[in-house]
């Protein structure tokens, strides 16, 4: 199991109850599929920096999801037919979380080495981070 | 910040050149987020361009993160590609 991003935008225009479709069809894709929804952030509405489909303004949403290829490629696909999704991406998290919390382990080893006690503690989480 | 004395002959003019710093280096800036815009507008100045490292001094490992983040935020239009 990996962990996921998918982040979508969904045309203004639409009502709060089908976004909250849009939102409730792609968590059964996950679920379904044994993977699991570990966050659902709505943005909100937004000025998009260029025009989609006409549309100036766009509704994000976000999901975060420990899933697999499978899962993702069947959220693609119905992410792909649904007309009222104006775009959407899938970003890959745990490779770069690695790398961070590995990059954070090392600096913390070189202050204690060093002497100067606990050394610089990291300004946020790596899950803060990611955000 | 540190000044850095360019080294010149005598006689010509001497200036002082501040020397550039890696921004996420300096503010232990670990991940390069692309939702993040406040953060990668910095780094794209009016026609929408990907600031060079030349220009802002940022380091080449944190370059390629950057690029990277400002590609993907581009592709979710939180970025523009170009200004019309």
């Amino acid at each position: 199991m990996r962990n996921y991003e998918i982040m979508f935008i969904v045309n203004p225009n639409a009502t709060d109850e089908e976004i909250d479709k849009i939102n409730g069809q792609i968590e059964t894709i996950v679920t379904n599929g044994g993977g699991k929804v570990e966050k659902l952030e709505k943005m909100g509405k937004r000025r998009l920096a260029y025009e989609v489909d006409k549309q100036r303004e766009g509704y994000y949403v976000l999901f975060v999801l420990t899933a697999n290829g499978d899962i993702i490629k069947e959220c693609e696909r119905r992410l792909r037919v649904m007309d009222a999704v104006l775009k959407y991406i899938t970003v890959r998290t745990d490779e770069e979380a690695r790398r961070v919390e590995k990059l954070r382990n090392f600096r913390q080893r070189r202050a204690a080495r060093r002497g100067s006690g606990a050394g610089a503690a990291p300004k946020q989480s790596i899950e803060e981070a990611m955000q | 910040m540190k000044s850095v004395k360019e080294k010149r002959p005598a006689g010509q003019k001497q200036y002082y050149r501040r020397k550039k710093v890696c921004k996420f280096c300096v503010e232990r800036i670990d991940v390069i987020n692309y939702k993040d815009v406040k953060l990668l507008s910095q780094f794209v100045p009016e026609r929408a361009k990907i600031m060079p490292r030349r220009i802002s001094g940022v380091c080449s490992p944190h370059q390629r993160q950057l690029n990277d983040a400002i590609k993907k935020a581009r592709s979710i239009a939180l970025l523009p590609f170009t200004t019309e």
